[in-house]
């Protein structure tokens, strides 16, 4: 007899849903910035009706970085939490509901501000730039109601574990949480710097800023951001991909110590990002380098983990040789390839961190292309091509319908469009980062000296790379709305894999809230206290607001 | 702390009969390796370079 397919909620589903309508939409706006962005690097392009270089990159990085990001992984951990822990209560889906439409209404005011040339102040929104006050509202409600959502789901995993007590919670369940733990501990530092400094000095009630206290919050916010978008694609990596490919979760209880690892060391380790800002000292730096190298760990034990899996499904199938076990794997299924290629983009990616992480090694690429070339690696090629390959199950699961064979071949080129594109774009930006190029500038040929002339053949690819990647978001585009609103009607399996040792336990120790939470804040405190102190205390005049656009 | 909730941790797991063989992994995992450390380096000379 045929089981029927365990299935997510039907309102859960359109809870989900709701957030993949906004994360696509704000991937179609976001993706045509960054083309035309590409397009005016390459010196060969002039943005028309006075559009600004910087307000486009402030759309690009908003709607990209913090709005497709936020709202596909709020959305998809929904659908994870219901499918393996069960429908949300009424109470709990209310609250989901009044945290999307908070933050849809943030994105949509803050979105506003920005397209009307009233916030071009980059992604980082660094003081002393200064947006309109509404531009800063709109991000508090995205971050507030990112809160709410995270509340309601926490309250579902408290039920659940009221309800089945002594026992591990699915593991999809267990990492959804710790994510949303996360992010509500990094986005403290966001929302103190937005709600009392940026807020009240762009609203003329203070007139200056203190613009290292505003840049040190933002990065205890902004590094552990990365790794809020990260751990869902290794959820994905986890607990989907071994279903998907026909194997078992390698190890249980190595998935969960990974994700208290990157709870723990992702957070107090912000000031990497500041390694040449002057006015913390360099003690400081030192200890928050060496909590940033902990975070190696897990993602090493991620990487062993998936060969692992690779490796021990291959075998089962007869694999011979050392590594004839890649050929036992499903590569025309795009519910593993773009996650695939995902994994294989975070080998150089991850390398890239380890090289920016480094004091010297930050001096030679320190607000150099190169950096950008990196995070379009990590966030927008590895946990992007894993969203696309969630999406190409979660969107026709959600939405009662299947991917037809011509969608999912459609979904291997749009991978391969997507590889193709950022080996252009990002290599060019890394190669170019090395020889010097600014990032976050509009100008390409600085009166053509002959340094900046150097950067100019690369710039150009980083054009072409960015207009093969466009193709590739119209490409994703097409797929999505086809599985939305018009693939053939039926079910759709949301794969979920089990441990490849069924009586491997995990230690309920890796649920012990308390120890985990106790930790995260004293490692926290370690590492924050004294130089914040010293930020505050010996600040220097704070700076006056500039709008340079 | 409940001593009492962290009691079931101590599950008892009967040994597997046999390894998995990983191989493939280890030699994977090396490679990997590899390029991280020469990736570094690189970028490290370059610095020394430009000292």
């Amino acid at each position: 007899m045929v089981q029927p397919l365990e299935k997510v909620d039907r309102r859960d589903a359109k809870l989900a849903l709701a957030h993949m309508v906004v994360a696509f939409t704000a991937l179609a706006l976001g993706g045509l910035a960054g083309l035309l962005q590409t397009l005016v690097r390459s010196g060969k392009f002039e943005l028309p009706a006075g559009i600004s270089y910087y307000t486009i990159l402030t759309t690009h990085g908003v709607l990209l970085g913090l709005v497709l990001t936020t709202f596909f992984i709020i959305g998809f951990q929904f659908a994870a939490v219901s499918r393996t822990t069960g429908a949300l209560s009424s109470g709990s889906r209310r609250f989901a509901w009044i945290g999307f439409w908070m933050m849809t209404i943030g994105t949509g005011m803050s979105a506003f501000f920005i397209l009307t040339g009233k916030a071009s102040v980059l992604y980082t929104f660094y003081a002393p730039l200064q947006a309109h006050a509404g531009f800063y509202i709109g991000l508090a409600l995205v971050v507030v109601g990112s809160w709410v959502s995270g509340f309601a789901m926490f309250a579902h995993y408290a039920r659940w574990r009221k309800a089945h007590r002594g026992e591990a919670s699915p593991l999809l369940a267990f990492m959804s949480v710790t994510n949303m733990v996360l992010w509500l501990v990094c986005t403290l530092g966001v929302a103190a710097t937005v709600v009392f400094q940026l807020i009240p000095w762009s609203l003329g009630l203070t007139d200056r800023v203190n613009v290292l206290l505003s840049r040190t919050l933002f990065w205890y916010f902004g590094h552990p951001l990365v790794y809020f978008w990260l751990l869902p694609a290794y959820m994905v990596w986890y607990a989907v991909i071994p279903k998907v490919i026909g194997g078992k979760i390698f190890s249980d209880s190595l998935a969960r110590l990974a994700f208290i690892l990157f709870l723990l060391f992702s957070i107090p380790v912000g000031f990497h990002h500041q390694l040449l800002e002057p006015g913390i000292s360099p003690f400081w730096k030192y200890v928050q380098v060496v909590l940033t190298f902990m975070v190696v760990i897990p993602s090493l034990m991620t990487a062993f983990a998936m060969f692992a899996t690779f490796e021990s499904y291959g075998r089962s199938q007869g694999a011979k040789g050392l590594f004839g076990w890649l050929r036992k794997l499903p590569w025309g299924d795009a519910r593993f390839f773009a996650p695939f290629v995902g994994m294989l983009f975070f080998i150089p990616a991850g390398t890239g961190g380890i090289i920016n992480a480094s004091h010297q090694l930050n001096q030679v690429v320190h607000n150099t292309i190169w950096v950008t070339g990196h995070f379009h690696l990590t966030i927008a090629t590895t946990v992007v091509l894993t969203f696309f390959g969630a999406s190409y199950w979660l969107i026709p699961h959600l939405t009662g319908r299947v991917m037809t064979k011509a969608m999912n071949r459609l979904a291997i080129i749009q991978t391969v469009v997507w590889a193709v594109g950022m080996t252009f774009m990002s290599g060019s930006m890394h190669l170019a980062g090395l020889l010097g190029a600014p990032r976050r500038s509009a100008f390409s040929t600085y009166g053509n000296s002959p340094q900046a002339l150097e950067w100019i053949p690369y710039q150009i690819a980083q054009a072409v790379g960015g207009t093969i990647l466009f193709i590739g978001i119209i490409l994703i585009l097409v797929i999505v709305i086809n599985l939305a609103f018009f693939a053939p009607k039926g079910e759709t399996e949301f794969p979920v894999a089990e441990a490849a040792a069924p009586q491997e336990r995990a230690a309920l120790a890796l649920e012990n809230w308390k120890l985990w939470l106790g930790l995260v804040v004293a490692l926290i405190l370690i590492a924050y206290t004294v130089p914040l102190i010293d930020i505050i205390q010996n600040a220097p005049p704070g700076s006056k607001g500039y709008k340079l656009w | 702390m409940k001593l009492e909730s962290t009691k079931p941790t101590t599950i008892r797991q009967p040994k597997n009969e046999k390894e998995p063989a990983l191989g493939g992994t280890l030699a994977s995992v090396f490679l990997l390796g590899f390029f991280i450390i020469f990736a570094w380096v690189s970028v490290y000379f370059l610095f020394l370079h430009r000292l």
